[in-house]
């Protein structure tokens, strides 16, 4: 990510969180925090405690984010932000977690009662992880009717005109796969795939282990019993090496659209 | 072979829960957003570096991505950078620091180097690397901050003290860590009680192939990895020659220790040039310097301490004000001096009074006049420096001066009147280590240190990435004094100034002989005769040019060569 696209980033994040952008120039912007996102961001719970307890009038805070020092005025106070930072990583987590569930409908001008089929979508993280690391990107649709499933699932969705009402004209079937039972069956999906991929990379992470392991037991092998530091010493190279697959669902949803929208 | 696959369940409850109450639902522009987010935080191949994609005003040389690359990977963010001087260890530092920010690894992070550098850190990491580090000021910061650059001289102060070793870093960079080596000191102590997860250690000096060393610095990127410290040096002696006799060991160091030679990364370097320039001394200063030699042996207390007679002959060298001091210390330092001491020093004063000119000094002045650009001068002694300083100005010359003991401020400030401003730095020793200066291409030695590493630590200041010209040298050299003797030695004979210092550092250790500058001293200390001297500095020469074939012969034998 580029300093310009952080910028855009921001932009989008706090627009989305009806916040005002008291100021928004090249190189940096100041943002008046509604309460929600000032409790949000700002790690101030006593404060907040403090003003519903005695019912004071709420302050929220204003930020000031530089995306450019060279851009930004040069006496700009304010907070340096950049790809890395971990005032960005908090937005990002903050993002993720604002829009973990959504449930959408297809909105469209509909001449006539039209059904709309739903549909649950996960948008999922597979991280590879041994001494190094390696994600993949997985978004997969599954229709609660017939059970039928979609890949790229999000990127489809972008296509289509969505909304948080229900638009006139249009009625909801009632899914016949629970959710739940239709997380089931992605995770399943995925599991038989991820189990099918080839897993050099691990025998590969497991050697290494087995390397450090006897490097490590050589400068040891003099003692009678385990010695606490040795124990240590071995779970850290189990920590480092042993080689993991975790998928995490980044956000989801229900969606309900047409039967010929995808 | 199982794997094992966990799927994160949370998600589905949370879900259900929502469906139950109707909500909440999250907006679909955050959403979107989310979804960007992640697919700009992946890593998407378990080899390679995220970094330099998000800093395109960088660019990082081949070297410096290779070193960063393998500590992500290989080293698990626990690495010794060994680059020889002038590598840009802290392009690579900062490269490291970045890839763990990306990753979201790390967030506290605290920096140690020579207070010299402090500033010079705190911009490059900002304006390089778009990391909001910042240097220690207030006692705050180190709470406050989350990227802290400081020098270990302050961090290890009260109250610092106390506060960061109550804090968790997820990572710490030490520079110039050599100086940990030794785990009796204070600062190896500081060090090895800061709680952290990652640890880059930065040094120009190689671990010397000494065991007790590696034993100390590994154990601050890896405690308990080498076992207890007494059934480690049962196993391999203290004293044991080399590490390479030990496989285990070998492979050990080769798993900490990232080191990149100037020959290895290929970049076109600047010439150096190297010339002597011998200086005839006056009558005057001859006196001085032959009255100093015949205390030797004589009954004037002054020779009861070889090394007082050693430094003096050398400071005569340089200027009769560093003569002047020394003697005037030395008076002081005696509580009730004997009549013959004190007639000794008098005497000695005498012929300090006597020299009316400095031969070196008019010839630093010619040669400046002539190289009409920036130059830094090099002189062992404060009181030469500060006579330098007053001897240019009287000819027109503007100079600053620069010194360890400086404050941060105050070493910043100097750099910026020299980069500016004057034409002339003039730098003791100490001043030498963590100061950048490749805008200047002219280095005087006005008087040469007898250690090889600190020679090289001065030319490294000015020889380094970024340096665009050729880099000229001069070294002055008094005729038949030590000075030329020693000159004859380390920078002719043995060729220093064309090797670079890793190569002369792993001869020295092969040898195992100590230190070089002991060796002077003891020469020209304990020799009864000029031909006495002359034959153990053969001797001495020659056992470092044996020590050089020895080490050419074992490159040769492994690559199979005949």
């Amino acid at each position: 990510m580029q300093q310009q696209e952080i910028h855009n980033f921001l932009e989008k994040y706090f627009t989305a969180n009806n916040c005002e952008l008291l100021e928004n120039d090249k190189g940096y912007m100041t943002v008046q925090l509604t309460i929600d996102l000032d409790k949000e961001l700002m790690n101030r719970p006593f404060y907040w405690h403090y003003l519903e307890k005695t019912g004071g009038v709420p302050n929220p805070m204003k930020l000031t984010l530089i995306t450019n020092k060279q851009q930004a005025p040069e006496d700009m106070k304010g907070e340096v932000i950049h790809f890395g930072s971990p005032r960005l990583h908090q937005i990002f987590a903050s993002t993720k977690n604002l829009a973990g569930y959504i449930r959408l409908y297809q909105n469209n001008q509909f001449p006539a009662q039209t059904p709309l089929i739903p549909w649950i979508g996960l948008n999922m993280k597979i991280s590879y992880q041994c001494d190094r690391k390696r994600d993949v990107f997985h978004s997969i649709g599954l229709q609660l009717i017939n059970g039928r499933m979609e890949e790229d699932f999000h990127d489809k969705l972008l296509k289509l005109p969505l909304s948080t009402k229900i638009p006139d004209y249009a009625y909801t079937l009632s899914p016949l796969i629970k959710p739940k039972s239709g997380v089931n069956r992605i995770q399943s999906f995925l599991n038989a795939r991820v189990e099918q991929e080839d897993h050099t990379w691990a025998e590969d992470a497991r050697k290494r282990w087995q390397k450090d392991l006897q490097l490590l037991h050589h400068f040891y092998e003099n003692e009678e019993e385990e010695s606490d530091s040795y124990k240590t010493e071995k779970s850290a190279l189990q920590e480092q090496y042993e080689p993991k697959i975790k998928i995490e669902i980044v956000n989801g949803g229900l969606f309900y659209i047409t039967e010929n929208a995808l | 072979m199982t794997l094992q696959i966990n799927f994160d369940s949370s998600w589905q409850d949370e879900m259900a829960e929502r469906m139950e109450n109707d909500g909440p639902w999250g907006n679909w522009e955050l959403y979107k957003l989310a979804v960007e987010i992640e697919k700009h935080t992946i890593i998407p191949e378990f080899e390679g570096l995220q970094a330099p994609a998000h800093l395109p005003e960088l660019t990082p040389l081949p070297h410096q991505l290779e070193v960063a690359k393998q500590v992500v990977e290989n080293m698990n963010g626990k690495a010794i950078l060994a680059d020889e001087v002038g590598l840009g260890k802290t392009i690579e530092a900062g490269l490291i620091l970045k890839e763990y920010m990306i990753r979201g690894l790390v967030k506290k992070v605290l920096i140690l180097v020579p207070a010299s550098l402090v500033s010079q850190w705190a911009m490059e990491l900002n304006t390089k690397f778009h990391i909001p580090a910042i240097a220690q000021k207030k006692s705050y910061v180190w709470e406050q901050c989350d990227v802290v650059v400081s020098s270990i001289d302050t961090a290890k102060r009260a109250p610092h003290r106390d506060i960061i070793n109550n804090l968790n870093y997820d990572l710490i960079i030490i520079d110039e860590a050599h100086k940990l080596k030794n785990n009796k000191t204070k600062n190896y102590e500081f060090v090895q009680n800061l709680k952290k997860r990652f640890c880059l250690l930065l040094t120009a000096t190689p671990i010397q192939n000494r065991i007790e060393e590696i034993f100390n610095l590994v154990s601050l990127l890896k405690p308990g990895h080498l076992g207890s410290e007494t059934a480690f040096f049962d196993k391999y002696k203290k004293d044991a020659r080399s590490v390479n006799d030990d496989e285990h060991l070998k492979e050990l160091v080769n798993k900490v220790m990232i080191r990149n030679r100037r020959s290895d990364t290929g970049i076109e370097w600047t010439k150096r040039h190297v010339e002597t320039i011998p200086i005839q001394f006056s009558d005057q200063e001859r006196a001085l310097y032959d009255s100093i030699q015949s205390l030797r042996g004589s009954e004037s207390g002054l020779s009861s301490s070889q090394f007082s007679l050693m430094t003096l002959q050398r400071e005569a060298c340089s200027s009769r004000e560093a003569v002047f001091y020394t003697l005037r210390n030395m008076l002081q330092r005696q509580e009730n001096p004997s009549v013959g001491f004190q007639n000794t020093i008098a005497q000695l004063i005498k012929r300090v009074e006597a020299v009316t000119k400095n031969s070196k000094a008019e010839k630093a002045l010619e040669l400046i006049q002539q190289i009409d650009d920036k130059v830094i001068i090099f002189t062992e002694y404060r009181a030469t420096q500060l006579y330098l300083q007053w001897f240019l100005k009287q000819h027109g010359i503007t100079s600053v001066p620069f010194r360890g003991g400086f404050k941060r401020g105050k070493k910043d400030w100097m750099r910026e009147l020299f980069q500016k401003n004057v034409q002339v730095l003039i730098a003791t020793e100490a001043g030498g280590e963590g100061i950048n200066l490749q805008f200047c291409s002219h280095i005087i030695n006005f008087d040469l240190p007898w250690n090889p590493m600190r020679l090289e630590q001065r030319i490294g200041r000015i020889h380094r990435l970024g340096q665009e010209k050729d880099v000229k040298i001069y070294n002055f050299a008094t005729k038949d004094t030590v000075e030329e003797h020693v000159l004859k030695l380390l920078y002719e004979k043995i060729n220093l100034f064309e090797k670079v210092i890793g190569e002369l550092d792993d001869i020295l250790t092969k040898l195992e002989f100590g230190n070089i500058e002991d060796h002077l001293t003891d020469i020209f200390g304990k020799s009864a005769s000029e031909g006495e001297i002359r034959i153990k500095m053969e001797n001495l020469t020659s056992m470092i040019q044996f020590a050089e074939e020895m080490k050419e012969g074992n490159q040769r034998a492994a690559t199979g060569n005949p």
